[in-house]
């Protein structure tokens, strides 16, 4: 794995807490383009488990789902989603009913399709980075 | 020092973070990953290692569950996005607890944590008097000389006292290595006996207090070898 070099500054998306992202993997640039890799390659089948649920309006699902893909966005960088799910998860307690959930998930929802945009984007920048 | 363990996670990502992890500190090795406590019990049941990344909320039966069943526990690092368990984290006295995403320091101080822990479980024997098994729902202590013998029940074994039966999930062949040897000795695929219990023998059979044990072809030289014959 590469260490954290002085010649070498990548400039993330401004979505994304850097201070945060150093500190969990300490400058090391190649573990970060693997992991949203990872984080790419996991991401449907969780989005997959959130749409169903929605779907089904199955709040005890949805906020399990929501609660599964929340570390997706700890791993990236992106805290401000991370804690957008957090909430979500804590209103769920006290929203117990679908339709009074259903304003804070559809905003939780775009901000999660627009996550996934994000982390793409910067997988493959972070590639063309590391490759260089 | 290093320490051989597992990881439970379904969830891949931590999972691959983990495993980044433990391979750049080089003192951890993978044995390996599951995504369910089942397979996770299964391998343990057969194998032994000293540390488990397990985390609490997965499909079936929750990491709380794995604990729960296991006879002999490792040292636990649990890791969960749910600070929320860190009551039942402490309840069921695992070393540390990591919230996920941790990084990679915080990741080498759990690291620390289990290595200054005094009890890391041997990786052979463990000479004591006494054994704990998970039965019941509880830890209970049996001390050695209160053990008949224990019987296998497929995935399943019997510690049979004098007055009690337990039932724990396990098996013969990792308990065999597990148990006092100075003790105990596996006479058949299904049975290990508390050597001091023995009444009396014949042919392929011995007795333990009215109870006839099989004694396997392959275990009988080394059974006669460890009675105290005149």
């Amino acid at each position: 794995m590469m260490q954290p070099s002085a010649n070498k500054a990548y400039v993330f998306n401004e979505h994304v807490n850097v201070q945060y992202l150093n500190n969990l993997y300490s400058g090391d640039y190649e573990m970060i383009e693997e992991t949203f890799s990872d984080v790419l390659a996991e991401f449907p089948s969780l989005l997959e488990n959130i749409d169903a649920a929605a779907l089904t309006r199955d709040l005890p699902g949805l906020k399990q789902a929501i609660h599964k893909i929340k570390p997706l966005f700890g791993f990236t960088g992106l805290t401000a989603i991370q804690t957008e799910c957090q909430d979500f998860e804590n209103a769920c307690v006290s929203h117990p009913s679908f339709d009074s959930i259903l304003p804070i998930f559809s905003i939780l929802n775009k901000s999660i399709v627009r996550a996934q945009a994000i982390i793409a984007e910067e997988k493959a920048r972070l590639a063309i980075f590391n490759s260089r | 020092m290093s320490l051989c363990c597992i990881i439970v996670e379904d969830l891949q990502v931590a999972a691959n973070y983990l495993i980044k992890c433990c391979e750049k500190s080089n003192l951890v090795e993978v044995k390996g990953h599951f995504t369910n406590v089942p397979d996770a019990l299964s391998f343990v049941n057969e194998n032994t290692v000293d540390l488990i990344f397990l985390d609490v909320e997965m499909p079936g039966p929750s990491g709380f569950e794995l604990l729960d069943q296991m006879a002999f526990l490792p040292k636990i690092i649990l890791t969960t996005s749910k600070k929320e368990y860190a009551y039942d984290a402490f309840e069921y006295k695992v070393t540390d607890f990591l919230k996920k995403p941790f990084s990679y320091e915080r990741f080498l101080e759990s690291l620390q944590k289990v290595q200054a822990s005094p009890d890391i479980p041997a990786t052979g024997a463990i000479a004591s008097d006494h054994i704990y098994i998970k039965s019941e729902g509880k830890l209970i202590r049996l001390a050695n000389e209160s053990i008949l013998y224990i019987e296998s029940m497929g995935d399943y074994v019997k510690f049979v006292t004098a007055d009690k039966k337990y039932i724990t999930h396990n098996t013969i062949k990792n308990l065999e290595d597990k148990v006092d040897k100075a003790s105990f000795l596996k006479v058949h695929r299904s049975y290990i006996i508390n050597l001091h219990k023995i009444d009396d023998m014949r042919e392929n059979h011995l007795f333990i207090q009215g109870v006839e044990i099989p004694v396997s072809k392959a275990f009988k030289s080394l059974v006669i070898s460890r009675l105290n014959i005149l």
